[in-house]
């Protein structure tokens, strides 16, 4: 299933807490604005979502700094 | 080696006359000589004595790893102030109860805090709030650019014995406490470390770990004691490190063990060669002997520090790398200018295959914590065992129990009050866990006594499953390693990714408190039952929390 900017809004703010504006380009990890516990939980969001494994070298900012950065990894994933 | 410095800030300014143009610290985005750190530094103590914090005054230091960060602590140290560095993982409420418990005059904190800092009173005495970039509109909150019209700071000289830093730990029970740490504490402690670590002017250490956390904090003490540089990495992402490591010719890493076991798993999986790397080292807890087996082979060439230590301590043992292939997994003994004993209490001094609690004696002693002296007669306190050898000095009654083998390396066994006490015997949790991790299938593990009218306590394990993971070979691997009654009674799976401390380390009273919680559920009681043995129903499933808010 593809995983959309929205849905990955949606559960930083409902699961994660995060508040303020968010939006495609919101930088999470980089900022600080997000701890290693909260890339553990999304990680697992976006592996149950997306129904893809996210391997441990994908891990990195370029993959995950932003929801779109993310989409657009989990759509090369599928 | 800046043989005289005896106070915080002199491990900055003793590298100006010798060094001003070498590379201090390195951020992604810039990096800052000695000489500008130590400019930026006087800057901000100007404006910090410019609105009156005076020796012995409280500043929270309140930002994310990096230069400004550093920069704040070195001018606090400047101004003869106290430095307490808040972890930014932190709450605001957190924040504000440390704020208020030390009486803090003053805060410096990045931008998003202070804009909620903004709307709502300042915590307990605080009067202003420094801003590690844009202020709010609003008094009392001044903005880092603004400080530029301050005159630069008087450096106020300070005992090596005074207060340098409070550093607040969350316990297991009740608010954060706050350990005072001296100028000579740290100082010591820098010393110590530097000399096992063996390390010098030319090294490049990775900054990871909080510098609210007394291991984090050692990566800066040291490199300023040697005049080294520290690579600042604010993001634990094991692909990110890795390549920190290689761009930045990184020379040390220091982290904690949930971290290791992403790093190992990610360097098994693509290995990358890491030329530059001469020492990584392990504290906050224990490694799973299963990924320390695969170190040795991910890193080669790389000596394998193995540490332990308390914060009321600083630091107090580690096992030197030429003895971790014949004793992986052992904490080995004390470090540099500190002692350790292993005290049977009523009974003496441990011997060979004896265990005990570890008592540290030294320099490394803290001063105990912040407002709260019966908390610190209670912790550091003489001890009548040691008395024959040092009187009545008082040591830290670390509340961890250790073994001490033939050679006299130290191995640790459990926390005092975590011990699991079933049929008469009284188990560690570490070991249970240790066992549970060895099956291959299991990521992370946290072992916990759960009251049982038969046999005192039953061993519950909360578990993060892995591939390949299935319960029913889980417990055979269990009733093959373990005796009888060490095999668990139950396993929690846990959802996603066990909640960590700020600094890193597995939360391992939230994990215990939310399995039972779980357990005081009714149709969940599993009373006299063998719950194992029939089909595993959906209400074990236990969801992860989450994120600290």
């Amino acid at each position: 299933m593809p995983l959309s900017e929205q849905q990955i809004i949606g559960h930083l703010r409902e699961a994660l807490h995060v508040e303020g504006d968010l939006d495609g380009e919101t930088r999470l990890f980089s900022t600080g604005e997000l701890d290693s516990v909260a890339m553990m939980n999304l990680i697992a969001f976006v592996e149950e979502t997306a129904r893809i494994e996210v391997r441990p070298q994908d891990v990195t900012l370029d993959n995950f700094d932003t929801p779109a950065r993310i989409v657009r990894f989990a759509e090369g994933q599928a | 080696m800046n043989a005289l410095t005896t106070n915080v800030f002199e491990l900055l300014a003793d590298n100006l006359d010798i060094r001003p143009d070498k590379q201090a610290l390195v951020d992604a985005d810039r990096t800052a000589t000695y000489a500008e750190v130590a400019a930026e530094a006087g800057r901000i103590a100007g404006y910090l004595q410019a609105r009156g914090i005076a020796p012995g005054d409280r500043v929270v230091v309140h930002l994310r790893k990096g230069i400004p960060e550093v920069v704040a602590m070195f001018a606090v140290s400047m101004a003869g102030a106290v430095v307490v560095n808040v972890n930014v993982q932190w709450t605001l409420e957190q924040l504000g109860y440390v704020a208020q418990d030390c009486g803090a005059r003053l805060m410096i904190v990045g931008p998003r805090t202070a804009r909620a800092l903004a709307t709502a009173p300042l915590p307990g005495a605080v009067e202003r709030v420094l801003v590690a970039g844009a202020a709010p509109e609003t008094d009392r909150f001044d903005a880092w650019e603004a400080t530029r019209q301050d005159a630069p700071g008087a450096q106020v000289p300070r005992l090596d014995t005074e207060l340098a830093m409070i550093i607040y730990t969350s316990g297991s029970t009740g608010r954060p406490k706050g350990v005072m740490l001296s100028h000579r504490n740290i100082v010591a402690g820098a010393r110590s470390v530097a000399r096992y670590l063996r390390l010098g002017e030319d090294d490049r250490l990775l900054g990871v770990l909080p510098y609210s956390f007394d291991a984090g904090l050692n990566q800066l003490t040291t490199m300023m004691l040697t005049g080294g540089t520290v690579v600042h990495q604010p993001v634990a992402m094991a692909a990110e490190i890795v390549r920190t490591i290689r761009d930045q010719a990184v020379t040390g890493v220091a982290a904690v063990p949930p971290l290791w076991s992403q790093i190992v798993r990610l360097l098994g999986e693509s290995p990358a060669a890491l030329p530059s790397l001469r020492r990584i080292t392990n504290t906050g807890g224990k490694i799973p002997l299963n990924v320390l087996e695969r170190m040795p082979a991910l890193f080669p060439g790389v000596d394998i520090y193995l540490m332990y230590g308390l914060t009321e301590a600083f630091r107090s043992t580690y096992l030197a790398p030429e003895r971790f292939g014949r004793k992986m997994g052992s904490i080995g003994r004390a470090i540099p200018g500190a002692e350790v004993h292993v005290v049977r209490p009523g009974a003496g001094i441990a011997g060979p295959g004896e265990q005990g609690e570890l008592v540290h004696r030294g320099p490394l002693v803290s001063l105990g914590y912040w407002g709260q002296p019966e908390l610190t007669r209670a912790k550091i306190r003489p001890c009548a065992e040691l008395a024959p050898l040092i009187g009545d000095e008082p040591v830290v009654w670390s509340g961890d129990i250790v073994r001490i083998d033939a050679d006299g390396d130290l191995w640790f066994v459990g926390r005092n009050d975590a011990m699991i006490k079933t049929s008469g015997f009284r188990l560690s949790p570490d070991e249970v866990e240790d066992l549970v991790c060895r099956s291959g299938t299991v990521g992370d593990a946290v072992a916990f006594g759960v009251e049982d009218d038969e046999l005192g306590q039953v061993v519950h394990v909360a578990l993060t499953p892995l591939e390949g993971f299935a319960e029913a070979s889980l417990l055979g691997h269990c009733r093959q390693a373990m005796p009888h009654y060490m095999v668990p009674r139950r396993f929690h799976l846990w959802a996603g990714a066990m909640p960590r401390t700020a600094s890193g380390k597995l939360d391992r009273p939230e994990v215990v408190r939310a399995c039972r919680a779980r357990l005081a559920e009714p149709a969940l009681d599993t009373q006299g039952g063998r719950p194992l043995d029939r089909p595993r129903d959906a209400g074990t499933e236990i969801s992860g929390h989450h994120a600290p808010e």
